[in-house]
């Protein structure tokens, strides 16, 4: 379903990224740079003033003729970027938070690897497995 | 300082589960372990069990947050661990907590799980014995609270058993 | 106080706990010590000192009394598994004089998360439950022997702990190890 999925850390530096099609994949990287700032944007409204907006999933952040991008940021400030087809038309916002929700939970599971050193690229056959499912 | 009360309400008569004491037989493995490595050296270096909890701490907080929403701000950040962090890892919440406003916030847990079973209440027995069962904690505290964005120290304080206080200072950049 | 609606399951939270420490000591003795051979030697050892209080809680909790057979010992091994990790090992591949048999499991709590690096091979992950049967046994007056043959976290189908009879211990105090 999804044709991208990125992680970014902290730092705002990607520590993942994950496109069904790698010959694109640049095209998908410049995607999930240009989405990190909209999530920045999203998140410092949310701290200021608006108080409703204290959910992870953030919701849709752009989109073209041809991709929705949608993010989500944890409570410890890591960045979850998922790009979808825009002609994929029936996708429902639940079925998009399910797909974040399963992300977060695989993330945490690399978190508690203790040979993970958290910044690190991930490199994690668990977390491709779960990547994958994503996307297919 | 200005005092904030957490409603400090403990289960009494909760049956300890049998998988803690793994958990508290483990603890009590890596004091060990951690003590009789700085033997050699004059001052007793608990920094290993600190540097242990930390790295625990960094990495459950991911656990315990995933289903969570977001946390308005520090206050609200330090609530949590006084409550449902500490709730689920003690069995009880922090019975006290005090903060200056300025960053300082004071965690004060009359019946610490980790003193409990070493002493009697107001014993100072083991007093001098209770930096070691405490390092770890703070630790874990610091590392949690680093990974929700809350760059601080921890240190704890006993002055009565198994009461102690966890004093953390924020960091302001 | 109604701001988070789920509510921590401090079972679960407790279960985690254990885990991530002990992953924690794990990465600590790799850093300490220069062959990993001894690692597995310090985790065996710590094991071992659990073992010889974990015994206390489990036969406080199920109120059992002696082994009358080894198979009988395998089975309360069993269910300590079940007591303290939540966990159920099956009991397997018996020697013909029954002096010795496997636990293998699917799953086990304490190496769920952990995926090892190239460098640690040779490291079993592990050892602590070995030191823990070994220091249990000892207990109640039983000195048995065990070790992993199979590792999933060496891309085998299952974990494998062998446990071997040696002998019946004197019912004296037996010394304590550092």
């Amino acid at each position: 379903m999804a044709v991208c999925v990125a992680v970014i850390g902290k730092d705002n530096s990607p520590k993942y990224i994950k496109c069904v099609d790698e010959t694109n994949a640049l095209q998908f990287h410049y995607k999930v740079h240009t989405s990190i700032d909209i999530v920045e944007e999203k998140l410092n409204i949310g701290t200021k003033t608006v108080a409703d907006n204290k959910e992870l999933f953030l919701g849709m952040l752009y989109s073209t003729e041809e991709y929705k991008i949608f993010g989500y940021a944890t409570n410890t400030k890591i960045k979850f970027i998922i790009v979808l087809q825009s002609s994929n038309a029936t996708l429902r916002d639940n079925e998009v938070r399910m797909m974040f929700r399963k992300l977060h939970i695989a993330y945490a599971n690399v978190v508690s690897d203790p040979f993970y050193i958290p910044g690190d690229q991930i490199k994690s056959r668990a977390f491709d497995s779960a990547v994958s499912e994503i996307m297919s | 300082m200005k005092h904030q009360f957490v409603d400090g309400k403990s289960v009494p008569g909760a049956k300890a589960e049998a998988d803690e004491c793994l958990f508290e037989y483990l603890h009590g493995e890596i004091i060990n372990y951690v003590v009789s490595k700085s033997k050699e050296s004059s001052e007793e270096d608990l920094s290993q069990l600190e540097w242990m909890g930390f790295s625990v701490g960094y990495r459950i907080i991911e656990r315990l947050t995933r289903e969570m929403q977001r946390f308005k701000d520090e206050l609200d950040i330090i609530k949590f661990i006084c409550t449902d962090f500490w709730n689920s890892l003690y069995h009880k919440q922090v019975d006290n907590l005090r903060t200056n406003h300025h960053g300082v916030y004071v965690l004060h847990d009359n019946e610490f799980r980790l003193l409990a079973k070493i002493g009697k209440a107001g014993s100072r027995q083991y007093l001098c014995e209770s930096p070691r069962l405490l390092a770890f904690t703070c630790g874990l505290l610091r590392g949690s609270l680093a990974n929700l964005g809350v760059a601080c120290t921890v240190k704890a304080e006993v002055t009565a058993l198994p009461s102690c206080k966890f004093n953390v200072e924020v960091q302001r950049m | 106080m109604s701001r988070n609606v789920i509510k921590l399951d401090a079972k679960k939270v407790n279960s985690e706990l254990f885990t991530l420490t002990y992953g924690a000591l794990v990465s600590q003795l790799l850093k300490d010590y220069e062959n990993v051979e001894d690692v597995n030697k310090q985790l065996e050892r710590m094991g071992y000192n659990m073992g010889i209080r974990l015994i206390e809680d489990f036969l406080a909790r199920t109120g059992s009394g002696r082994c009358y057979d080894f198979k009988d010992t395998a089975e309360k091994i069993q269910s300590g598994f079940k007591i303290f990790l939540g966990i159920t090992p099956s009991i397997t591949n018996w020697s013909v004089a029954g002096d010795e048999f496997s636990l293998c499991f699917e799953t086990n709590p304490m190496s769920e998360f952990v995926e090892l690096p190239d460098h640690c091979l040779s490291l079993k992950y592990c050892n602590l439950l070995p030191g823990v049967l070994r220091g249990a046994c000892e207990m109640v007056q039983m000195e048995i022997a065990s070790w992993f043959v199979q590792d999933q976290l060496k891309n085998d189908g299952v974990t494998e702990l062998r446990v071997k009879f040696i002998k019946r211990l004197e019912d004296a105090i037996p010394a304590g190890e550092d």
